[in-house]
């Protein structure tokens, strides 16, 4: 049978009673105390003290994104005036030694054999940027550069100054072209320094036509997201009313960089 | 005890550095989201640096400081508000500053700060009856045939012809500098407004400017819906004891016959060519899409599935395919089909999605989502833009409230919709990509915005 020890005497508790009271106590009296000292007799209200290291958002009116990055074709340095102005140079002549001939712009690049007959050479003025130099397309020479590519235009129809009377036609080629080139479309494994060079004409109405690849990269995927980037655009805009041509010519090459 | 801390601290390191890395990751992969959008709605990633000084009187008439003002501010927002130009603050100007073509200095403008690419300029002068402007836009950097554009306008010499002349210029400004896409600054939009005490038809301009009542029913009507030419509204309205489509002529001023259906006929939705009309109505007990011409005749019943059918939108570049909401999988998502009802695509899968508005290029969509729907959800209500195509979408409205009825600018670079964030029901309107949020009405309770066509 099981035996069901009852315990005559009591369990002890009065020590350990006293014990929690004391602890108890104590902790309020602590509480009391560090309020009165160290608080000053007042709590912290909920969310003041500036909310310690919480971030804060800002409205903006466009996503910061970073820029692209700008690499021209020179890797060699030379005198070109580049994109701000140059001060004039202080000539100083030794009247004995013969003058060291000025090293000026040299287009040290390759260029296409075929846009040279066509290409619209006018004199580089001081706020102009030289062909292929400088950053991003600010002056009436198209420069094309989108994110992974970069390359140039040239136009041809007219009397082959399409490019220097309309530069602002060009810039819009060249920046719908660019915003319809989507890299994704290259296959991933191409590395650099492969070019493809690209043909079309742009109607009177500024619908681009007979995109044709004139010379290929090797690299199938690079030759066919150039020609979709320009079939994606549906207009350019109409020519503008000045120019007499029914269509304007366009030949734009690119260079891949992964 | 000091290896369990260790562990302890080591573990909560670790998951410091997964959860920084995620986020790290997820913030890149929003920059790649964000670029699609910008491509596909023309709001391109590199933008235009134009400088846009006030245009001086060429005048001495007392009226030209009210015309001016008029002119400028217009001018000014239409330019800002395109999506395409970064504008050069007016605090970086040279202080001399041009009206006409032989005042331009080249080399103030096209150097830091103002740093700018094309010019627009011009002069204002009121003489008799009438008011002429004269404006210019300069590419900067060419300075040997700067000249883009050269325009003249004249009109009789009042602000609201002022305000007229300044939209023009922006969309002639726009068209040459966006790649042939027409500028919105003239077009309208129509919506519904409380203020005269019952649900009516306004029209407002783009830019909120020039509110006015269209329909005095005296009854409650919804979802408006300009035609294609702009002379036309469809919209629903309670007739008698039912709701019916109604057509409200802007030409005539009045309402135009149109038949009525038996049960409950709601949401019309235009065709791009203007002769069609898609509608949802519950003639046959269960509301379906039906498409009927313009006078509402030919009807022909286009989906099938038990499950309301409601909110039809056509394919503005096809005309072929009409996208609409269906509760026929329980809670309304968003589908797309032809436009005689075959290849039923369903495109949401999860919440409550509502209202979509089909792209003017065809490439996107968007429409008002729950994402997360039911007892104990947040129950925020978004815009969302999807891509129809990869089924890619990004939510566009962050702010709170409840955001509803998008409807896409014809320049598929804006979206116009009604939001509760304010406190009370108004329409606004944002670039396609989520930026330059902006309110365009203020008084009563103003919901379902409808962008016109051109």
């Amino acid at each position: 049978m099981a035996a069901t020890d009852i315990y005559l005497e009591h369990a002890p508790w009065k020590r350990p009673l006293l014990w929690s009271l004391g602890l108890h106590g104590g902790l309020c009296a602590f509480i009391v105390f560090y309020t009165a000292v160290f608080a000053h007799g007042r709590g912290e209200i909920w969310g003041s003290g500036g909310g310690g290291d919480a971030m804060s958002a800002m409205i903006v009116s466009s996503i910061p994104l970073p820029a692209n990055e700008q690499q021209t074709q020179n890797v060699l340095a030379n005198e070109s005036k580049g994109l701000t102005q140059s001060q004039p140079k202080v000539e100083e002549k030794e009247p004995e030694a013969i003058a060291i001939p000025d090293k000026e712009t040299k287009q040290t690049h390759a260029k296409k054999p075929s846009i040279e007959k066509n290409k619209p050479q006018p004199e580089p003025e001081t706020n102009q940027i030289p062909y292929g130099e400088g950053g991003p397309v600010h002056g009436p020479y198209a420069a094309f550069n989108a994110g992974g590519a970069q390359g140039g235009f040239s136009f041809s129809g007219g009397s082959g100054d399409f490019g220097s009377r309309f530069s602002w036609y060009v810039q819009v080629v060249q920046r719908k072209v660019s915003e319809n080139w989507m890299k994704y479309e290259v296959d991933p494994n191409v590395r650099d320094g492969r070019r493809v060079y690209i043909t079309f004409e742009v109607a009177r109405n500024g619908a681009p036509k007979n995109v044709q690849i004139e010379q290929s990269s090797g690299i199938p995927s690079l030759d066919y997201s150039a020609v979709r980037a320009i079939q994606r655009i549906d207009t350019f805009g109409p020519l503008p009313s000045d120019y007499a041509g029914s269509s304007v010519g366009v030949e734009f090459w690119f260079d891949y960089k992964h | 005890m000091g290896t369990h801390d260790n562990r302890i601290w080591v573990w909560h390191k670790a998951l410091a550095f997964l959860s920084g890395a995620a986020l790290l990751l997820g913030a890149t992969s929003l920059f790649a989201q964000q670029d699609w959008i910008r491509t596909g709605t023309g709001l391109g990633v590199e933008k235009v640096r134009l400088a846009v000084p006030d245009f001086k009187a060429s005048s001495s008439d007392g009226r030209n400081g009210d015309l001016l003002k008029a002119f400028n501010d217009t001018l000014w927002n239409d330019l800002d508000n395109a999506g395409i130009f970064d504008m050069v603050s007016k605090s970086f100007y040279p202080l001399r500053q041009p009206s006409s073509p032989n005042e331009v200095s080249f080399g103030d403008w096209n150097i830091p700060p103002p740093n700018a690419s094309m010019l627009a300029f011009g002069g204002l002068g009121a003489s008799g009856d009438n008011v002429t402007v004269q404006g210019w836009l300069f590419d900067l950097k060419n300075t040997s045939s700067p000249q883009v554009l050269a325009k003249q306008y004249q009109d009789k010499a009042t602000t609201d012809n002022a305000r007229i002349i300044a939209h023009k210029f922006a969309d002639e400004i726009i068209f040459r500098l966006g790649g042939g896409i027409q500028g919105i600054a003239e077009s309208k939009i129509v919506f519904i407004s409380t203020r005269s005490g019952h649900k009516e038809v306004w029209s407002m301009d783009y830019d909120g400017a020039n509110q006015q009542q269209l329909t005095k029913l005296g009854s409650i009507s919804l979802s408006p819906r300009i035609s294609p030419d702009g002379s036309r509204v469809a919209f629903s309205s309670i007739v008698g004891s039912s709701w019916q489509i109604l057509l409200y002529s802007l030409d005539l001023g009045r309402t135009v016959a149109f038949p009525r259906f038996g049960g409950t006929n709601v949401s019309p939705a235009w065709a791009p060519d203007g002769t069609r009309i898609a509608f949802s109505s519950s003639q046959s007990g269960d509301p379906e899409l039906y498409v009927a011409d313009n006078a509402g005749h030919n009807l022909k019943r286009v989906t099938t599935s038990p499950g309301p059918d409601v909110s039809p939108v056509w394919n503005p570049k096809t005309g072929a395919q009409l996208a609409f909401v269906s509760g026929r999988s329980g809670l309304p998502q968003i589908y797309t089909m032809e436009a005689d009802g075959t290849n039923v695509q369903k495109l949401t899968d999860q919440g409550y999605a509502v209202s979509p508005s089909w792209s003017p290029n065809g490439q996107f969509l968007v429409f008002s989502w729950m994402r997360k729907y039911g007892p104990g959800a947040p129950g925020a209500q978004d815009i969302y833009i999807m891509d129809i195509v990869s089924r890619q979408w990004v939510q566009l409205t962050h702010d709170g409230g409840r955001n509803d009825f998008p409807s896409w600018s014809p320049d598929g670079r804006h979206i116009v919709f009604q939001s509760s964030r304010s406190g009370s029901e108004q329409i606004w309107s944002m670039l396609a990509d989520g930026s330059n949020v902006r309110q365009l009405t203020t008084s009563g309770g103003n919901s379902q915005p409808n962008w016109s066509w051109k």
